[in-house]
């Protein structure tokens, strides 16, 4: 496909801690095209965090291929990989992963200060992303004053201001109450459509699955059915 | 950004961070005020060397100072007295006529320099009429009187007043003896100059050893101790038949006590340092551990090895170095202090010190000469201290790290 982002071409990954192998992924074929907003769902131990990490570049498949943009990320060198994370993706966790000691602002451009962007080109995307997910008021204040949808709103711009190829959201409602939740949702929507930025989440949150456009099911490291609601984005 | 992040990271302990760095200013004041004491003492122990013992140049015949053999005079010497008292950075001289010989009391005998002298040339040059305890220094002329030393006269039980028996050998070789009356006890700070030397007059002794007015010693004391490397040069130049030296030289244990006292206190220093930097490494490991999640999570993100390791070093080094400049505030405060004061050590073994030459009244001297280096070290320190830290951190995989 022309505007595919990622491209997983059968991977497999399996773990062993204790000496018993444990299948986390298997032969796992996966297209990903440019603005989708996409829930891999299935239930605890199904390898979507596995998967997340193997496309995010942060582990490796033992086997298969996985396309980034056209590159193999599969074959990179670590340090080739540290860099194609800071130029190509987006992550949001779990746990909001902010860092306590820099303010809502300062861990925002994090990614762009990494990537040595211009001071004003910095504070221009990252005052625009305030405004949209509403936290302008609040950028010069350190993650602990913040609510825990607030931070993770804080974490989604911090994904965006570098304007990745696509984010990566591992379980990002799994700390948050129903209404921030939706809140968020709401909003990585509205950047989905405003920026046709590309989302992929892991989760078992209905309220997400609810409001993906796509929902691929993980059951055992395997892809057991990959849906897409062709209705318009409410 | 990062010079901030790191700044802010050590502050999140605050009681840990204050405990290390308060380490740090302890343990470079300690550092900082053994090198001042070392250096005071020193000083202390030069000066005295100095103004009390040789002063800064000494000449004599070329041997002379091997045996003490009389025969080796100083060849014209009034030509000599002549030029050195007109040359105008001299200040003082002292003309000696010396020779080894024998105290004896009917309470024992002992190994001596006899040391003939003229009181008052003797006072500018070596302070001798300071020093004495009992008696008194001048001596009438018909009267053959002798100064001993505290430690000789209580090593040979003898008080002033009493009588005592110096043997010696003459320019034409012949044992002569001679019975003097104590006349006076001095006491000066190097109790070891004090068991063996005695002084008699000039005169006395000149006639004992068959010499006319001829001295074996010519003791100088100039206006400034910078003139000592031109002087030594000059007089060298100028009297090539004679041994001119400098007071490093003909005390040469000082001027080596002087080094090795310089290198012992970088020693202690270093030590100093080297247990600093394992509360700096302990510190540091610690903040590391903690922040394991976060740094995993920043691996994840994008940072790479260059920014996070000088991420850590950043926080080591400010971790360190804040302690550099509360060190250096107290320890100016306090050296000054006793700088002007004094610290008198007599309580921490007065005869030892005594026994090594050294003045019990200490003035710590601030080691100004030696800041660049302490720093230096610390910085050194820091680094050191890092290397574990960065190591630890560099190894951490983001997919664990991350996982809680």
């Amino acid at each position: 496909m022309e505007n595919t982002v990622i491209d997983t071409h059968n991977i497999s990954k399996t773990y062993d801690p204790t000496g018993i192998p444990v299948p986390a992924i298997r032969n796992v074929h996966m297209h990903i095209a440019k603005g989708e907003f996409v829930a891999l769902v299935g239930p605890s131990g199904s390898g979507k965090t596995t998967l997340l990490n193997m496309i995010g570049g942060l582990d490796h498949p033992d086997s298969g291929n996985i396309i980034v943009n056209g590159t193999d990320i599969t074959s990179m060198q670590s340090a080739d990989l540290v860099k194609f994370r800071l130029h190509n993706i987006g992550f949001v966790f779990q746990a909001f992963n902010l860092i306590p000691v820099l303010t809502a602002k300062e861990n925002a451009e994090f990614i762009m200060l990494l990537q040595k962007e211009k001071k004003a080109k910095r504070e221009e995307r990252i005052d625009v992303l305030f405004k949209q997910v509403g936290l302008i008021d609040k950028k010069n204040i350190r993650p602990a004053q913040l609510s825990g949808g607030q931070q993770q709103r804080v974490a989604v711009v911090r994904a965006l201001a570098s304007k990745p190829q696509f984010v990566l959201a591992d379980e990002p409602t799994a700390n948050l109450d129903s209404a921030a939740a939706f809140n968020l949702l709401d909003m990585m929507a509205k950047l989905n459509k405003e920026e046709n930025m590309t989302f992929i989440f892991s989760t078992h949150d209905q309220r997400v699955i609810e409001r993906a456009r796509r929902v691929i099911t993980l059951v055992d490291g395997q892809i057991v059915s990959d849906t897409t609601d062709h209705t318009p984005l409410k | 950004m990062i010079i901030r992040l790191a700044w802010r990271n050590i502050w999140r302990n605050k009681m840990r961070s204050m405990v290390i760095i308060a380490s740090v200013t302890a343990g470079l004041f300690a550092g900082m005020a053994i090198m001042a004491l070392y250096k005071g003492m020193m000083k202390s122990r030069i000066r005295t060397v100095i103004d009390t013992e040789t002063g800064h140049v000494q000449l004599h015949a070329k041997g002379f100072m091997g045996d003490l053999d009389p025969k080796l005079f100083i060849q014209g010497d009034e030509k000599m007295i002549a030029f050195l008292s007109g040359d105008k950075s001299i200040k003082a001289i002292a003309q000696r006529t010396i020779t080894a010989g024998m105290v004896s009391t009917p309470n024992g005998s002992s190994g001596v320099s006899i040391i003939g002298i003229s009181p008052v040339e003797e006072t500018n040059v070596s302070g001798l009429g300071k020093k004495m305890r009992e008696g008194k220094m001048d001596w009438p002329p018909k009267t053959r009187g002798i100064l001993m030393g505290k430690k000789l006269a209580k090593k040979l039980k003898i008080a002033v007043g009493e009588k005592v028996v110096i043997t010696m050998t003459d320019t034409a070789d012949n044992l002569i003896s001679s019975a003097y009356r104590m006349q006076g006890i001095y006491q000066s700070a190097n109790a070891p100059l004090d068991e063996v030397n005695v002084y008699i007059s000039r005169k006395d002794l000149q006639d004992m050893l068959g010499l006319s007015n001829q001295v074996h010693e010519i003791a100088i004391v100039l206006q400034d101790d910078t003139l000592l490397n031109h002087t030594v040069q000059q007089l060298a130049h100028q009297y090539p038949s004679l041994a001119v030296e400098s007071w490093k030289e003909i005390s040469p244990e000082t001027s080596l006590m002087a080094e090795t006292v310089d290198t012992l206190s970088y020693i202690i220093l270093v030590i100093i340092l080297i247990a600093l930097s394992f509360g700096i490494m302990n510190t540091m490991m610690m903040s590391i551990l903690e922040r394991r999640h976060e740094i995993g999570m920043m691996m994840a993100l994008g940072m790479g090895r260059s920014p996070l390791l000088i991420l850590i070093m950043t926080e080591t080094f400010f971790l360190t170095l804040t302690g550099i400049p509360i060190a250096l505030a107290i320890g100016t405060t306090v050296i000054e202090h006793y700088a002007k004061k004094g610290m008198d050590l007599s309580g921490m073994g007065k005869e030892m010190m005594e026994s090594f030459g050294f003045e019990t009244m200490i003035y710590p001297d601030f080691p100004s000469d030696k800041i660049g280096f302490i720093i230096l070290l610390v910085f050194a320190t820091a680094l050191v201290s890092s290397i574990v830290p960065i190591l630890k951190s560099l190894r951490l995989d983001p997919v664990s790290a991350l996982q809680k």
